[in-house]
């Protein structure tokens, strides 16, 4: 067990689209949650969620070169820093991404169990398109 | 302020631990050091160093009867580690499924 999350993925698009979508702020609030985000090396970002008591997600970006952007991740109500990072590379179908989010470890015993009840009761059900995983996740326990 | 999760990565990264720890799981009592050295071919010395840095990450229990001593699984710390990582597995595929989904919708 590795203290890193990594996932592949492909899509069938150039890469500067596909650079758009993760990180323009605009686009990123489309898709994925409400962005204040410049891909800009030490822009203090924040994604909120579209209801007011949901924890925010905060950070720095660290790096932000085409097509590489690394942000920390920070979870409102603890102040552990994880880090994500996105990879894009141009591959025969389009652009492949390599998404890496790490830093576990960072989390002391305590914080680690505040995280996730208040993940459970927060995000879950604040960012309205993991509705669809809300239950999958419960039950999965 | 103790970092726990760390000392757990740490200990589940060796592939000898990860073996005493499952055998542990598995076995319906406690095993002795005797008994563990026993079945992993390796000294009584190296077992009691692997056990000793699996109880401090708080995997497993010791306790002594006599001269010898026994131990036990506990498999709960992991669950921290694991939560985590189910959540973030299961957010990112979602998240990605999404991007796949705006790029398609947003065809230009």
């Amino acid at each position: 067990m590795k203290d890193v999350i990594r996932k592949e993925h492909s899509f069938n698009y150039p890469i500067q689209k596909v650079w758009d979508a993760i990180s323009k702020a605009d686009e990123i609030s489309s898709w994925f949650v409400k962005a204040d985000f410049e891909a800009k090396s030490g822009y203090a970002y924040t994604f909120s969620s579209l209801e007011e008591d949901c924890p925010k997600i905060t950070g720095v970006v660290k790096h932000a070169d085409p097509f590489t952007l690394i942000y920390t991740w920070i979870v409102e109500g603890t102040d552990i820093e994880t880090i994500v990072k996105w990879e894009l590379t141009e591959n025969d179908k389009g652009t492949k991404l390599v998404l890496e989010h790490s830093g576990i470890s960072n989390y002391p015993e305590n914080s680690a169990v505040t995280f996730f009840s208040s993940f459970d009761t927060g995000w879950n059900g604040c960012i309205d398109k993991l509705e669809t995983f809300l239950p999958q996740q419960i039950h999965a326990r | 302020m103790q970092d726990n999760i760390t000392k757990i990565l740490k200990a589940i990264a060796d592939p000898k631990r990860r073996e005493i720890f499952h055998a542990l799981v598995i076995a319906s009592s406690a095993l002795s050091i005797t008994q563990i050295s026993g079945q992993f071919e390796i000294s009584r010395q190296g077992v009691t160093k692997h056990i000793k840095t699996l109880q401090d990450a708080g995997l497993v229990d010791i306790t002594a009867k006599g001269r010898e001593r026994f131990c036990v699984a506990d498999a709960r710390p992991l669950e921290k580690i694991t939560e985590w990582a189910k959540f973030y597995e299961r957010f990112w595929d979602k998240t990605l499924n999404d991007l796949g989904t705006f790029l398609d919708n947003n065809e230009s």
